[in-house]
């Protein structure tokens, strides 16, 4: 517990940071650093300075990246500007479970030197395997700890948060006296009754975490969460196959509401869908990662990359194209999301969460009665 | 039937076929199958978390395949014995469902058939919960009856029209000639539709994976296990049920099949016009076909309108701008064609060859072979793709070029849709012709190259049909082995509907399906002949 108390600390810390760095692109107001007690000085750190000693690298660069198209462009030309010796070379795949299936079947004659993107759930395992390079960045200290692997194996670089999305056209219609969710229990009233789509837990990463975050919401009583779960149970319409999927299906105004993952509904609300982002308090975060893979084919461009990917014109990058937030304090936030620090987060015990997810996800089951 | 022991090319031909399929199709799957170790599937099997989707995969597969073989049946008549006009377009129509990347096609029936569906809610009111067994149901029965059609309508093609001018001549009427005649002469032919309908029904991902709502099976749940948690090992015990599950259809169609079978004298028919059906069936075939593709052009009218509209449904304003996308990603087209055209090429040629050896002649260890040929029916294309990524993904292998990795995979992975339309095709002529062959002298291969091939001819473009659709529109298989330069359509729309980007997904889907009907139309042209149609006089 002290742990998960340590990150909701640090959270808002980071929130802190954030706001102020938001504040900061403000003309005319001075940039503050952020307080942080701890930490080596929160200033953007040059990562070429902060290795004068090394040559810039040169070749070919193999990303596999799970990041979206623009962002994915983006990064390429931004880092080869950067660093004009290397030319990158990505592979993207919008589907972390993949690439990271990807870099296993790979291992005898690896492909890759970065894999860049996916929440850290995907990467651990690979570290665990031996199948990572461990590598501690120089600007890794802007990292809290809670966001990286000790040893370097892998180090968190942005921040999604698992949130709400309804359809505002039909809300507005047809939802008119109910309120806006602003708890997850909210989502329980009887007026959202066959109106929710929600991303599978069994097949999708996000609908899992969800089901964890209850049961850290009802401080770990189990029994407390699935009657949560056979409550919602009853006011969802379907379940959908992909987390995707289901943001598609409120776009579309099949479904009024849906839980999903903060960025991407703001990435389908930019194409010009008719929805609004909701972040329920007690929510849990993913922690997106970069890792560098043992045995591939550039590792000094891979180090390069990693480094660049942690500087503060990457993180700006990254919010701008994906709306994702920034582990960075100095990185100011995308439109339309709240500071962390306003977000309310759960004692999300990431670990605890891996290891019961089969026992978990049977128990529910059992609940709903699917 | 001949041995081929006294026939050193002959042996020496099926070693090589033998052998690639070994290399290429057993290897690979031997790597997936050990992927969980003994630990695992003991855990995998005490969990039984795979129960559930195990009854619900042979379900959906009993319902759909049901469907998709009764609909494909009443086409491929249709297409052959009716004399209903506007053959030509329907002909076009019946493969449309065949050409498109699943999650995009399945994603317009909701459009059109969902809660708010364009159908269902506007113009009738209803809010039907589509995602499920039913909506699985539905749209694997479109996406389907076309792959029952195509082998369907190969048979019937080749029934001797004799037998039932002569049946007619005899006093029996229309229907007698249908019962007594026409059904039992495609019987091999509807053996295989079945048995391959229904073995695609039970691997398909896409559909499930987009309709199916909390309705799990077990393609879809290999791949949650994969995609949403990393968790391969589970995943590969998953893929071994499916794999168990083909073994069992396998036996089955065995026995099934009998000893019974239903040649033609000369080979084939279509020498005399077949009997004329009566008026009002030719009527009813018309109407049938015109509700199939009607219902088939709704869906890509949907995709049309999504291509050509801001934000599809929430905002109808016309725009160009989703089709920039297209020369963003003229390279995965182009690949898309390239891998595809060489792979179908070279898979119904092999499928073919093999389908003779194992058909026509007798040799020890046949009827494995005959199951390794349509075992990669079975295996999700996900394992298929793992399989080569672990088993070809070597240093000592690294020479070989990427873009040849992905069409020797499509080729492979194809090979029973040419295997299963060769051997329907073979069971339908009449081995006195290459028995007479043989006997004047002419060597197995010469008989099958001479005499066999070219009557081949319409079972090795049923073939190459089939696994060109195949190879363009998968996405599992070459998820694994793509590479910034070999990367093909289904990955950028793959990478546009992850993106959110609907307009650019189905304005790229619209423009790969334009030009793999392109190819297809030039590829009928060329040969002379109609896939799945016989001559009319």
């Amino acid at each position: 517990m002290s742990s998960a108390m340590t990150r909701r600390d640090f959270l808002k810390l980071a929130g802190a940071g954030v706001a102020l760095g938001a504040t900061s692109l403000i003309p005319g107001c001075a940039p503050t650093p952020a307080p942080e007690p701890t930490k080596a000085p929160t200033v953007a750190v040059p990562t070429a300075a902060a290795v004068p000693t090394l040559a810039k690298p040169t070749g070919k660069l193999s990303v596999y990246s799970a990041l979206n198209e623009t962002t994915n462009n983006e990064f390429v030309k931004a880092f080869q500007a950067a660093n004009p010796g290397v030319t990158v070379e990505i592979l993207p795949l919008a589907a972390a479970g993949e690439l990271q299936t990807r870099i296993r079947t790979e291992k005898n004659s690896p492909k890759c030197d970065v894999f860049v993107g996916g929440s850290s759930e995907f990467h651990d395992p690979l570290g665990k395997e031996g199948l990572l390079e461990a590598y501690r960045s120089p600007s890794s200290g802007l990292v809290g700890d809670l966001f990286k692997e000790a040893s370097g194996l892998w180090t968190g670089w942005y921040i999604g948060v698992f949130s709400f999305l309804y359809n505002t056209d039909r809300f507005g219609k047809e939802m008119a006296n109910v309120k806006k969710p602003a708890t997850w229990d909210d989502l329980i009233d009887p007026a959202w009754k066959g109106k929710i789509v929600y991303p599978d837990p069994v097949k999708t990463g996000g609908g899992y975490i969800f089901i964890a975050t209850q049961v850290f919401r009802f401080k770990r009583d189990e029994d407390k969460a699935m009657e949560y779960m056979k409550k919602l149970h009853a006011n969802i319409g379907q379940y959908a196959g992909t987390s995707p999927q289901a943001i598609q299906l409120v776009s579309q105004g099949q479904f009024i509401g849906a839980p999903n993952w903060a960025h991407d509904i703001l990435t389908a609300k930019s194409q010009g869908n008719p929805i609004e982002l909701l972040i329920p308090e007690q929510t849990a975060t993913e922690v997106g990662a970069v890792s560098i893979v043992k045995g591939g084919p550039n590792l000094a461009a891979a180090k390069a990359f990693v480094d660049w990917v942690l500087t503060k014109e990457a993180g700006e990058l990254n919010v701008k194209l994906s709306n994702r937030y920034s582990v960075r304090k100095d990185v100011a936030l995308a439109a339309g999301v709240p500071t962390l620090d306003q977000v309310k987060m759960v004692d999300y015990d990431r670990q605890w969460a891996t290891d019961n997810k089969d026992r978990l996800l049977k128990k529910w089951q059992a609940a709903v009665g699917l | 039937m001949l041995r081929i022991s006294r026939e050193p090319s002959v042996i020496f031909t099926l070693a090589i076929l033998v052998g690639l399929m070994l290399f290429f199709i057993i290897y690979p799957q031997v790597q997936v199958v050990l992927v969980p170790g003994l630990q695992g599937y003991v855990d995998f099997i005490v969990g039984q978390t795979w129960i559930k989707p195990l009854i619900n995969s042979l379900q959906v597969m009993a319902l759909s395949t049901t469907t998709a073989v009764i609909l494909g049946f009443v086409y491929a008549y249709a297409m052959v014995y009716s004399k209903m006009p506007w053959k030509p377009f329907f002909r076009v129509i019946g493969i449309l469902p065949l050409l498109s990347p699943p999650f995009v096609v399945a994603a317009s029936y909701i459009l059109l058939f969902g809660p708010r569906g364009l159908i269902t809610y506007y113009v009738f009111g209803q809010s039907p919960n589509v995602l499920g067994l039913g909506g699985i149901w539905g749209v694997q029965t479109i996406a389907f009856f076309p792959f029952a059609y195509q082998l369907i309508a190969d048979v019937l093609a080749r029934s001797d029209a004799r037998m039932e001018q002569a049946a007619r001549n005899l006093g029996a009427g229309p229907w007698q000639v249908f019962r007594t005649i026409t059904l039992p002469m495609a019987r091999p032919g509807l053996a295989a539709a079945i048995l391959m309908t229904a073995i695609y029904i039970l691997e398909d991902f896409g559909n499930p994976a987009l309709i199916g709502g909390q309705f799990t099976v077990l393609p879809t749940q290999a791949y949650g296990l994969i995609s949403g948690f990393g968790d391969v090992s589970s995943a590969a015990a998953v893929s071994t049920i499916l794999l168990l599950l083909a073994l069992v259809f396998y036996i089955g169609k065995i026995r099934l099949e009998g000893q019974r079978s239903y040649v033609t004298i000369s080979g084939r028919a279509g020498t005399i016009p077949r009997p004329p059906v009566p008026q009002v069936v030719n009527v009813a075939c018309f109407i049938a076909c015109l509700i199939l593709a009607g219902l088939i052009l709704m869906v890509y009218g949907v995709l049309f309108l999504s291509a050509l509209t801001q934000t599809f449904p929430a905002n109808w304003t016309f725009t160009t701008r989703h089709l920039d996308y297209l020369n963003a990603n003229s390279l995965s087209l182009r690949n898309t064609l390239v891998y595809g055209g060489v792979a179908a090429s070279i898979c119904s040629l092999f499928a073919v060859l093999l389908g003779f050896l194992v058909q026509r002649r007798d040799w020890r260890g046949k009827r494995i072979v005959d199951f390794i040929a349509i075992m990669p029916a079975a295996v999700p294309g996900i394992f298929f793709g793992i399989g080569y990524a672990t088993a070809f993904n070597q240093r000592w292998l690294d020479w070989l070029d990427r873009g040849a990795l992905i069409t020797i995979s499509m080729i492979f992975w194809n090979i029973p849709v040419g295997y299963q339309a060769a051997i329907a095709g073979l069971q339908q002529i009449d081995r006195s012709l290459d028995d007479a062959a043989t006997s004047l002298g002419a060597s197995s291969l010469r008989a099958f190259r001479d005499i066999l091939f070219p009557m081949l001819d319409s079972a090795l473009l049923t073939g190459f049909v089939t696994a060109f659709v195949r190879a363009v529109t998968t996405l599992s298989v070459v998820i694994f082995l793509f590479t910034p330069g070999t990367t093909v359509a289904t990955i950028t729309i793959f990478q546009l509907v992850n993106d959110f980007n609907w307009g650019g997904a189905t304005a790229f889907t619209i423009s790969v399906v334009g030009m793999a009907v392109l190819v297809l139309v030039t590829v009928w042209v060329l040969s002379g002949r109609r896939v799945g149609l016989q001559k009319v006089q």
